[in-house]
């Protein structure tokens, strides 16, 4: 067997009992590793009746049949966790070195239950697991802790989390490496539940590659797409992420102050080309990956990774802030205290129009850069105005009474791409299974970048057809688990086939995308298991019904409601959004229609 | 009610196919699926003049009234949507491809442009290659693993996200045998210029 490593491994805080099961093979056929197998595990370990910060839910952290094999941008891991933040099925993924060191260890999957009596910390190294004290780093920032166990980027990999996991903000992010993280959603809360403070990885397995002479072939071809593609071998290593700030304002769908306004005059200012002259130190690159989006950036006051672009987007547009150090230093404080950067900043944008509007007592305006970083640092330690802020913008603006101030969807706070100038980028957010989110499937690629080929952006007829193959392609994608910006340059019948030659499974390209249909419809009729119905697939009214004010997309609102009924249909989904029986029975779940009856 | 920016699509490709004689006059067609409905041409219709009434929607596998006009391979563009991730289908009559499919059962380019876009294009035949069941499964099955496909004799099958993407697909395969055929007329010697191309014909 190439690619799988055969194991599970099953950590139980409550009872410190630790159990080794084998994987399940057809399970990882059906859901390959990453976010698919993530789901599948967790619909069996945690129903409806689990808070999401009791001792009830779990952490499954996966890797997936590349992870480790040395395919372009196989470092990357992920956690399937129930989110506190918006209670649907959640998944995060993150690249850097741990997920290759975790597969390293002989694992595929971990599973984390319980809640332990006390801070601690899992050790996985070639002799064994051992769950040690961690009572001397409880309280502690996420580079102390990551210098504390002793991070060694190729030997020994660090997963932790910072005050923000440890004070159960619903924002908070597991980060790893130091500064990468698994961020959306809040599975930092959840390992803060559980007295679990961090991870330790050491390993020396390596998983089995079948056909060795395809696979050499396969990242040789891989590698000379990605060097063919001005965006993976110019763009982003040359800016970074934030390389789209320019690009997404000129469109008019950069969402601006809140969404109120979908441009913004001071995105030249905290634009990837103003970061790469004023703030760079230097590229950095995750374990083999040849792209090296990664920025070292440095201010008077700090340096370190980032920030990516949604990052800036969020501490700078969204907030009105056009400052690029306050911004680098917002990111800083945010991965020390790991937190999710995007519902940070977007909850500060909405702490600052309810402050406008007198609806929440603080100094917060649009545009007080100055106020930024102290927030931040406030939200990690549950302090001040930092306490009303630390479950996010929705909890926030409920108890302002104003929800509908929340640029939120599912109670995600919505990304740098506003729906109103990208129809398809609406739909899918309104439609994402862990709410508002561009990493469940993108329409940039389509609508902005001509990714295979430029779509009209405003087009409604037809966009659902889309929005259901980049949200299949993208399930796909985390369960390999990749980089989705390898999918910039290379299509997925080169993962179809870079996984054949791995596994010796002949996957095609269609029953890989497939595999990624299968997972997104399995987490619908989890959320659906959850009590979450049709009303919930839906944006902020704001979008629905104030048009942006000018620019290109002047005039524009999303206009879901015909897009999500098309969808549906699409979907082979109901009226409601219930995946019908024929539509399961043809993806192999059809053992999960009884559950959501 | 077909959005016109969908329309002004299915023209700019028709004429183009007409334009770079990848069709005659009446021959080939171009869909799309939009959800669970599909946009075709219609039956007769020139793709090289296509008008706003030429475009023809009917259900992806429900039949209703649009199935009168809709072309002759509606079965295997239906098909083919309903077995591989295809959002759009080229169907076209390379006129070099075709006779390169009339002696091989696979064509592996040798130009830059297509080894590195198609790397193998699959040829596949069937008795009746025309509106049949057994020939759309077949195209259908070929298309989960390539983005082009050639019938034997008869044309090619694209498919892409987009009519452009298929489109392009479909004119790199032409491009790359009116290659191959002067490279064969010129009858010098070949230097092999890729790494790795050996495994081309595996692909």
């Amino acid at each position: 067997m190439g690619g799988w490593m055969g194991k599970v491994l099953d950590v139980n805080l409550t009872t410190g009992e630790i159990v080794k099961h084998p994987l399940d093979m057809e399970l990882a056929r059906q859901f390959l590793g990453g976010r698919g197998l993530g789901a599948r595990m967790l619909w069996d370990e945690v129903g409806p009746d689990v808070d999401p910060l009791s001792p009830g839910n779990v952490l499954i952290f996966t890797s997936g049949p590349l992870t480790g094999t040395g395919y372009q941008t196989s470092n990357r891991f992920s956690v399937s966790t129930k989110s506190p933040l918006t209670g649907t099925v959640l998944d995060a993924n993150s690249g850097g070195f741990w997920g290759m060191q975790f597969k390293k260890t002989g694992y595929d999957a971990m599973i984390v239950r319980g809640k332990a009596d006390k801070p601690i910390y899992i050790e996985i190294k070639p002799d064994g697991v051992t769950i040690k004290d961690a009572q001397h780093l409880w309280g502690k920032v996420v580079s102390e802790t990551t210098k504390a166990l002793g991070q060694n980027n190729n030997k020994r990999n660090v997963l932790c989390i910072g005050p923000a996991g440890e004070n159960l903000s619903r924002i908070a992010a597991i980060m790893n490496d130091g500064e990468r993280s698994l961020a959306r959603g809040g599975p930092g809360a959840v390992m803060g539940s559980k007295n679990l403070k961090a991870i330790v990885v050491e390993g020396k397995e390596r998983p089995d590659i079948v056909d060795d002479g395809k696979f050499k072939f396969m990242l040789y071809e891989t590698r000379k797409l990605l060097r063919a593609s001005p965006l993976t071998s110019q763009a982003l290593p040359e800016f970074g992420t934030v390389v789209m700030m320019n690009v997404v304002n000129n469109i008019g769908a950069l969402p601006t102050r809140n969404h109120r306004q979908a441009m913004f005059e001071g995105a030249e200012a905290i634009s990837g080309e103003t970061l790469t002259e004023k703030y760079l130190v230097k590229n950095s690159a995750c374990w083999a990956c040849p792209i090296g989006c990664t920025r070292i950036s440095k201010t008077d006051k700090v340096e370190g990774e980032g920030p990516e672009f949604e990052t800036t987007w969020a501490f700078g547009a969204e907030c009105g802030i056009d400052d690029l150090s306050a911004i680098i230093e917002a990111n800083h404080v945010c991965n020390e205290m790991g937190l999710d950067t995007i519902s940070a900043g977007s909850t500060i944008a909405c702490a600052m129009e309810l402050s406008e509007i007198g609806l929440l007592d603080s100094d917060l305006r649009f545009g007080r850069a100055d106020l930024i970083v102290k927030t931040v640092e406030a939200m990690g330690y549950r302090r001040d105005l930092g306490a009303e802020l630390a479950d996010g913008s929705l909890r926030l603006a409920k108890r302002c009474g104003r929800p509908d101030l929340s640029m939120s969807s599912k109670g995600m706070e919505l990304p740098a791409y506003d729906p109103r100038g990208m129809q398809g980028q609406g739909l899918l957010y309104a439609t994402s299974n862990r709410g508002g989110c561009h990493m469940r499937g993108n329409m940039l690629g389509l609508e902005v970048l001509g990714l295979p080929k430029l779509i009209d952006r405003f087009q409604v007829q037809g966009k659902s057809s889309y929005v259901i193959l980049h949200q299949n392609m993208a399930a796909m994608i985390d369960s390999l688990v990749i980089c989705k910006f390898t999918n910039m340059g290379v299509a997925e019948e080169y993962f179809a086939r870079a996984l054949a030659a791995v596994t010796g499974i002949q996957y095609s390209t269609g029953e890989l995308i497939k595999v990624g249909e299968r997972t997104y419809n399995l987490e619908r009729l989890y959320n659906l298991r959850e009590g979450f119905t049709k009303a919930d697939d839906t944006l902020p009214p704001r979008l629905l019904t104030e048009p942006v004010p000018d620019g290109p997309s002047k005039g524009w609102v999303s206009k879901l409601e015909p897009m999500l009924k098309e969808y549906y249909r699409a979907r082979g989904w109901d009226e409601n959004g219930v995946p019908r029986p024929n539509k399961l029975a043809e993806l192999s779940l059809a053992q999960f229609v009884e559950a959501v009856r | 009610m077909i959005d016109e920016r969908i329309y002004e699509q299915f023209k700019e490709i028709g004429r183009d196919l007409y334009e770079q004689t990848m069709i005659s006059s009446h021959g080939g067609n171009i869909s799309i699926r939009l959800g669970d409905r599909v946009v075709i041409k219609r039956r007769g219709a020139q793709l090289g003049r296509l008008k706003p009434h030429d475009l023809i929607e009917t259900g992806l596998e429900k039949n209703d009234s649009g199935v009168t006009l809709a072309s002759t391979e509606l079965l295997a563009h239906r098909t083919i949507y309903m077995k591989t991730p295809a959002l759009a289908i080229c169907h076209c009559h390379p006129r070099t491809a075709i006779a390169f499919s009339l002696s091989r059962d696979e064509i592996v380019p040798i130009d830059n442009e297509a080894s590195y876009l198609l790397k193998k294009v699959p040829v596949i035949w069937e008795e009746f290659a025309s509106g049949t069941p057994e020939m759309a499964n077949k195209l259908a099955e070929a298309l989960q693993s390539y983005k082009i496909v050639m019938l034997r004799g008869h044309g090619s099958f694209a498919i892409g996200q987009t009519l452009d993407e298929a489109f392009f697909w479909s004119s790199t395969l032409e491009e790359a045998c009116q290659i191959m055929l002067m490279a064969k007329l010129i009858n010098e010697p070949f230097i092999e210029y890729r790494r790795m191309s050996e495994a081309y014909g595996k692909w």
